[in-house]
């Protein structure tokens, strides 16, 4: 640590040349990777595919170690914890009848009300082979990229709740943006009031509410979901719940822990591309101003739709626990215009 | 001429060391596995053969390598690119000034001098940061990233000096 005792370089004229040069195109970088980000985007993605078979050799030793770290002191509440766990556990079990009974009870009034379906979600399940805990970022790194069907932009729940979304993928590994990560930003809902927020992470444990109401009051505990907002996430998935912050506002504990999370569900949620209903007949300006309608010119029948008169046929009412129509089932456009 | 060959070849090895060691601090603190469940931020590995370097042969750890150093920090942390290749840079201005001051430290001292160098480097890496996202990130993050940083090199510094002595050696002039 003596210093003094080093000899040092003297002919070091001339440095501060290079360093401005260099500083020049460091901050030329800055602004180059502020506009498009593409470049470095992609020597990420390559360099993570290429590390991939590094990193999950890596991962299993450093989680042994981990685990038993953190068990270390498990060890002296284990009996208090089993004895919490199994309360916990009994319940759980009466949530379980309750929510089986509730879940049968929205089928059949779905039934009665010939409701669309909610779009089915596809899922990949991906293994965590690494997590970064940077000051300015909050990254996690899984072993599925392109090569699986992963993208960008679709969300990553555990089985307690939503971690995240994907930002960047390479062939075989994809990077995720945690939700407590500075530049999360999602759309919630705050059930069951249904107020609207943003939630914003800050790279603290509990990301901030910024509530688009300003005039909203929430309850410590409320739950928290994804919105749906913008099309990007699927509605619904369980983020966390509301607490208030000392400082002011309010910010939201995750469900999800992504320091222990080790097997994650990259969701697929494919929105269908919204379109108006099919127009009929009665919508014409002359239908509807009582005059008959003009006979269309040849090309145009030939164009014109031949189905459309089936789309506002009366719909047959089927007796309640019967299936739903094919049409509704599908969710084809024309049919929501008729519920 | 064998024996020039072997060492011109050795030279050429000793004077990447610094370099190299720079890279394995880039890629050990960047190693996206976390022990103890992430609860603090790794250490600026990087930082500790660029600040002893620096110092002591800085014709070994030039500006163009605290560059390179920099980008490849900035590409595996994640982070956006050029910010820590600006902040190292701006911390090796500081070294480059104060090096005569900095050399002449030692204990505690000698830590006090890494220390404030390492701030410089997280300083301007905090500023870059707010200005590019136009947002404070947390400050107490990288304070506890800081730290860890000024902790580790107490036990690296004797490594590093043990690669000084062994593979790199003082500067040729200075015989």
């Amino acid at each position: 640590m003596a210093n003094g005792t080093w000899k040092i370089a003297r002919n070091r004229g001339g440095a501060q040349l290079p360093i401005a040069l260099l500083a020049a195109l460091a901050v030329a970088l800055i602004l180059i990777g502020k506009a498009e980000n593409t470049l470095f985007d992609r020597a990420r993605a390559t360099v993570t595919d290429w590390a991939a078979p590094a990193l999950r050799a890596m991962r299993s030793p450093l989680v042994g170690l981990d685990r038993w770290v953190g068990s270390l002191g498990d060890i002296f509440v284990v009996y208090q914890e089993n004895l919490r766990l199994k309360s916990e556990n009994a319940r759980l079990r009466q949530w379980r009848n309750v929510a089986v009974t509730l879940q049968d009870r929205v089928k059949r009034y779905q039934l009665l009300l010939h409701a669309v379906p909610d779009p089915g979600l596809s899922s990949v399940m991906a293994r965590v082979i690494g997590r970064s805990n940077q000051p300015f970022l909050q990254t996690m790194i899984l072993d599925a990229g392109k090569a699986q069907g992963i993208k960008p932009g679709q969300a990553v729940v555990d089985s307690r709740g939503m971690i995240g979304r994907i930002f960047l993928t390479g062939d075989h590994t994809s990077w995720v943006i945690l939700l407590t990560d500075l530049n999360s930003r999602i759309p919630v809902n705050i059930e069951p009031d249904n107020a609207q927020a943003i939630m914003a992470g800050d790279n603290t444990g509990a990301p901030t509410l910024d509530l688009l109401s300003q005039n909203l009051t929430l309850k410590p505990g409320a739950q928290v979901v994804s919105s749906g907002d913008g099309g990007l996430l699927p509605p619904g998935l369980a983020v966390g719940t509301v607490v208030a912050d000392p400082a002011g506002g309010y910010r939201v504990v995750l469900l999800a822990d992504p320091s222990s999370s080790e097997d994650v569900n990259v969701v697929d949620f494919k929105l269908k591309t919204e379109q108006p209903p099919a127009a009929s007949p009665n919508d014409l300006p002359a239908t509807a101003a009582g005059l008959p309608p003009a006979a269309p010119p040849p090309a145009v029948t030939a164009i014109a739709p031949v189905t459309m008169p089936t789309t506002v046929a009366a719909p047959s009412v089927p007796a309640p626990g019967s299936a739903p129509p094919p049409a509704a089932q599908g969710g084809a456009p024309a049919d929501t215009g008729n519920e | 001429m064998e024996r020039a060959g072997s060492i011109m070849g050795g030279r050429f090895l000793s004077s990447i060391v610094p370099a190299l060691f720079g890279i394995l601090g880039v890629i050990v603190a960047n190693f996206p596995v976390s022990i103890l469940g992430g609860l603090v931020p790794p250490p600026l590995l990087v930082f500790m053969p660029l600040y002893f370097w620096a110092m002591v042969r800085p014709d070994l750890m030039t500006p163009a390598w605290v560059f390179v150093l920099g980008i490849l920090q900035d590409v595996l942390s994640g982070g956006p690119p050029g910010v820590w290749a600006a902040s190292f840079l701006a911390a090796y201005f500081l070294i480059d000034r104060q090096r005569d001051m900095l050399a002449g430290l030692s204990g505690i001292g000698a830590i006090a001098g890494f220390a404030v160098s390492a701030l410089t480097a997280c300083v301007a890496a905090y500023g870059i940061v707010t200005l590019y996202y136009w947002h404070f990130p947390p400050l107490a993050t990288m304070l506890v990233q800081l730290a860890m940083t000024v902790l580790f090199y107490i036990p690296a510094v004797f490594v590093l000096g043990v690669a000084h002595r062994r593979l790199v050696g003082p500067y040729r002039s200075d015989f």
